[in-house]
């Protein structure tokens, strides 16, 4: 390997060539094939309702599960087998909350919904600390989490509440030209969005793509997992928003409803389950995807059974594309 | 914990207690019953290189985590900028005094870009520092490292492993630390870099900053060091200006003068080396390495040598059957000569391998039954049902050549001394009915006892006519053992050594470079750098 000062140079790359390139943004920009899912199917969509959909309707539909998506996407990229299983009736309990507990006692309208993220972010710091200071392995910890919270909430609303003419609603219809579910949805992004000007998103990835990289260079590893965790419960709390402003109830027996098809996104939108990378793009797009996907199918009188069987395929492709990927461009022969 | 009261001493004996960055004094450290650092010392002072050499498990990578936070002194005493500090309890910790350190091991956030690596972790320390500004300045420190200004947005992963290693030096540099230690950092870069690095070096010691350099080769150490400190068994056993550390100096005070008993020697002069089993032709263990041919016989211990990283293991690894960058592995047979080439293949040959780690060969929620065999468990069946009491038959050969110290067979392997659990490992490859034995360090971690039965079986099985390769980092066991040590430095072959005509000395010299011709060069290499670091300095 020689090269000569006097001519500028770009760090030493593993390979060039077409097929190289587009493995590399399919790699960086691991959402991509999400994006073309989610494109074709919204294309689909389009024809076939003859443009004649109603926006705030179905986004309010996807909002719970893109939500739910989103928050587990911090602790997948926080590493180390990062993972949180609560995440589900962690929204169905913030919904409980508002519907069964907040509303009697007379609290509504914002500072309700302040309430609600702050009891999600609650739960997603106690999983923090169990998994951070306790060392408990996360999958344990939020299914243990998962498994509380599930008897809680049936404890909490024995029977499905229903509301009528709550100010959440109007996240789910709309706000003037504005469907009402895009600031729900919005709300995590734009978090994000915002931890991106601070130095905490770039730990996160840092921490989850080598934490042993992070811990020497000085960072604080497991505040950033604990945070990880919290930022989790947070957009739970949102979801839980969501859920209120699209049922206007809240059921205990949707506890778990959210909890698989959140991690199908996640994993469709290309979130590499090891940590380090991924976004909150990619849980959406692949949330927006499956959704599609669902009301096309419908709409064509597929047997839903066939469905199941669509999304595994369709995850078992983004999965193997993600990492065919990561492994043609590694720079280091292993 | 640690003694924080300043040594009464102190005051009048050194005045320029200020002046010097870091100090330490007597520091311990075990881990478990190993005691890493015995008694170790050292200081730093603004503009100087201090190099820190010594063999393999010396205690330099324990010594350096102590002082990048990693881990905590037991006892001794710490002084940063001439305040006694009680411990450095975390890496951050190291930040804030000023100390950043650059590993052995590369590492990286592989999934981040240039930009979020080089800056990892100091943002917090140096406060708010615009994007474009950590950009320019990532630029800037990258440039002199790499020749060139990089692209700061590409994924590190992308990249060749010397310039990952560019990235972590830069991070480290980016602290713009009062003290910066660079524990074997230069292994990964390619020259070009590693010149760059030193210029950088020099500049951070031109600005009053004091640099901790690791390093196992004496020319960088000419080079660089402006003193070294010499570390052996744990202790630091020399501190010399540069002037007087000549490498033999060097390597006398790395080995000591403990002579090995010599026990084993009686029993090497009855073997004779027999016909070829295994050869080993043009031989590449690393790119660019100079290839070199080996040939194995029957009836000889043959001892691989050589500073960890070398290219020993490499070498072991391509003996049974890992593929390297080039050569040809050939076992030789009455019925003729196959190439090995798959583990596969090897296994067939009668090559058996013995691993480094206990934790990769033993089931650990098995018995000692089910753990000697395992892979020979076809032995023990007869229509396809296995007889738990055959294999119990064939152990108890073993137990008795090997001298196992084992209760009931049954027990979980986990209820075995270390040593004892080794020897069910041999035996189970042994089980198999080998004509070559390699075993990578098998005597690592066990107790004296058990050595020897090793030692001795070894021997024995050698003059029953088996090869038998082994990689050891004791450099005793290689001067007692083997019939012939082959020394590794630089992925090739650089020395071989007859049994019976070696020493410590000459040994370990090998390890670093040491031959006639090439301490005349360092000689007058150590002369010339003055006057190239003065250049760079200006």
């Amino acid at each position: 390997m020689t090269t000569t000062d006097t001519t500028p140079r770009q760090l030493r790359s593993a390979g060039r060539g077409g097929g190289q390139w587009l493995l590399r943004v399919l790699k960086r920009y691991s959402f991509m094939f999400a994006l073309a899912l989610f494109v074709i199917f919204f294309v689909i969509t389009l024809i076939q309702s003859g443009g004649r959909i109603s926006l705030a309707n179905q986004l309010a539909n996807l909002a719970p599960t893109a939500i739910a998506a989103m928050a587990c996407a911090p602790a997948i990229i926080s590493g180390r087998g990062g993972f949180d299983l609560s995440i589900s009736p962690t929204m169905v309990l913030t919904a409980g909350l508002y519907a069964g507990v907040f509303v009697l006692h007379g609290i509504d309208g914002p500072f309700a919904i302040v309430l609600m993220l702050v009891v999600g972010a609650g739960i997603g710091l106690i999983n923090g600390l169990l998994i951070v200071g306790i060392r408990i392995p996360p999958v344990v910890a939020t299914l243990s989490m998962y498994f509380v919270l599930i008897g809680v909430n049936l404890e909490l609303i024995p029977a499905p509440i229903s509301l009528i003419g709550s100010p959440l609603e109007m996240f789910g219809g709309s706000l003037g030209p504005i469907p009402g579910a895009l600031i729900t949805l919005a709300f995590p992004l734009v978090v994000w969005g915002l931890l991106g000007l601070t130095p905490y998103r770039s730990l996160l990835f840092a921490v989850g793509s080598n934490d042993i990289t992070a811990y020497s260079a000085g960072v604080r590893v497991g505040l950033v997992r604990i945070g990880a965790y919290t930022l989790g419960g947070l957009f739970a709390g949102v979801a839980g928003v969501a859920i209120i402003a699209v049922s206007h109830s809240a059921n205990a027996n949707l506890s778990a409803t959210y909890a698989l098809p959140a991690v199908a996104a996640v994993a469709l939108g290309g979130t590499s389950l090891l940590g380090g990378r991924g976004g909150l793009f990619g849980p959406v797009l692949g949330a927006a995807s499956i959704f599609l996907l669902a009301n096309i199918l419908v709409s064509f009188q597929v047997n839903p059974s066939w469905l199941q069987v669509i999304y595994g395929v369709m995850l078992m492709i983004s999965v193997v594309l993600v990492s065919f990927a990561s492994r043609a461009t590694s720079g280091v022969v292993k | 914990m640690i003694d924080t009261t300043l040594p009464a001493q102190d005051a009048g004996e050194s005045p320029q207690a200020a002046e010097v960055l870091l100090r330490v004094e007597s520091i311990s450290k075990a881990f478990g019953p190993t005691r890493a650092i015995r008694d170790a010392s050292l200081e730093v002072r603004p503009g100087e290189v201090l190099a820190l050499v010594g063999e393999n498990g010396s205690g330099k990578s324990t010594l350096v985590k102590i002082l990048a936070g990693v881990h905590q002194p037991d006892a001794g005493r710490l002084y940063v900028g001439g305040t006694a500090v009680s411990g450095l309890s975390s890496p951050r910790d190291a930040r804030v005094h000023g100390i950043a350190t650059v590993f052995q091991e590369v590492l990286v956030a592989e999934a981040r870009s240039v930009l979020d690596n080089v800056w990892l972790g100091i943002g917090g320390i140096r406060g708010r520092v615009s994007r474009a500004e950590k950009a320019r300045l990532a630029r800037e420190v990258l440039t002199d490292l790499l020749g060139a200004a990089p692209d700061l947005s590409t994924p590190v992963e992308e990249l060749s492993l010397s310039d990952r290693q560019a990235c972590g030096i830069a991070r480290a540099l980016l602290a713009k630390p009062k003290v910066l230690i660079l524990d074997e950092a230069t292994s990964a870069l390619d020259v070009e870099m590693r010149d760059r690095l030193f210029v950088q070096v020099r500049r951070l010691t031109s600005e009053g900053a004091g640099v901790i350099f690791i390093t196992h080769r004496m020319d960088e150490v000419a080079e660089l060091g402006d003193r070294v400190t010499v570390m052996r068994s744990g202790v630091t056993v020399g501190h010399l200006p540069r002037a007087e550390a000549t490498l033999s100096t060097l390597v006398k005070l790395m080995t000591g003068n403990e002579n090995a008993q010599r026990h084993i020697r009686g029993e090497r002069a009855a073997r004779v080396a027999g016909d070829p089993y295994l050869t080993a032709e043009d031989m590449v263990l690393r790119p660019g390495g100079a290839p070199f041919d080996v040939e194995i016989r029957g009836g000889e211990i043959l001892g691989l040598a050589g500073l960890e990283g070398h290219g020993a293991e490499t070498f072991l690894d391509a003996l049974r059957g890992v593929k390297i960058v080039s050569g040809k592995v050939v076992r030789h047979t009455e019925s003729g000569a196959v190439r090995v080439t798959s583990t596969k293949a090897a296994a067939r040959q009668g090559i058996a391998f013995v691993p480094r780690e206990r934790g990769h060969a033993v089931f650990r929620w098995m018995s000692i039954r089910e753990n000697f065999g395992m892979p020979t468990l076809r032995a023990d069946t007869r229509a396809g049902i296995l007889s738990p009491k055959r294999t119990r038959g064939r152990l108890e050969d073993y137990v008795d050549r090997l001298k196992i110290v084992l209760g009931d067979p049954e027990n979980r392997i986990t209820t075995l001394s270390g040593g004892n659990q080794q020897k069910v490992v041999v035996a189970r490859w042994l089980a198999a009915g080998p004509r070559v034995l390699l075993l990578n360090d098998p005597t690592r971690g066990i107790d004296i006892n058990a050595k020897n039965d090793l030692y001795r079986l070894l021997a024995e099985l050698a003059a029953d006519g088996l090869a038998v390769v082994m990689l050891s980092t004791e450099v005793d066991e290689q001067i007692e053992l083997m019939d012939r040590v082959l020394v590794f430095r630089e992925g090739t072959v650089t020395r071989t050594f007859r049994g019976g005509t070696l020493t410590r000395e000459a040994l370990v010299g090998a390890y670093f470079g040491e031959d006639p011709a090439e301490v005349a060069t360092l000689q007058s290499v150590a002369s010339e750098t003055d006057t190239d670091t003065d250049r760079a300095a200006r």
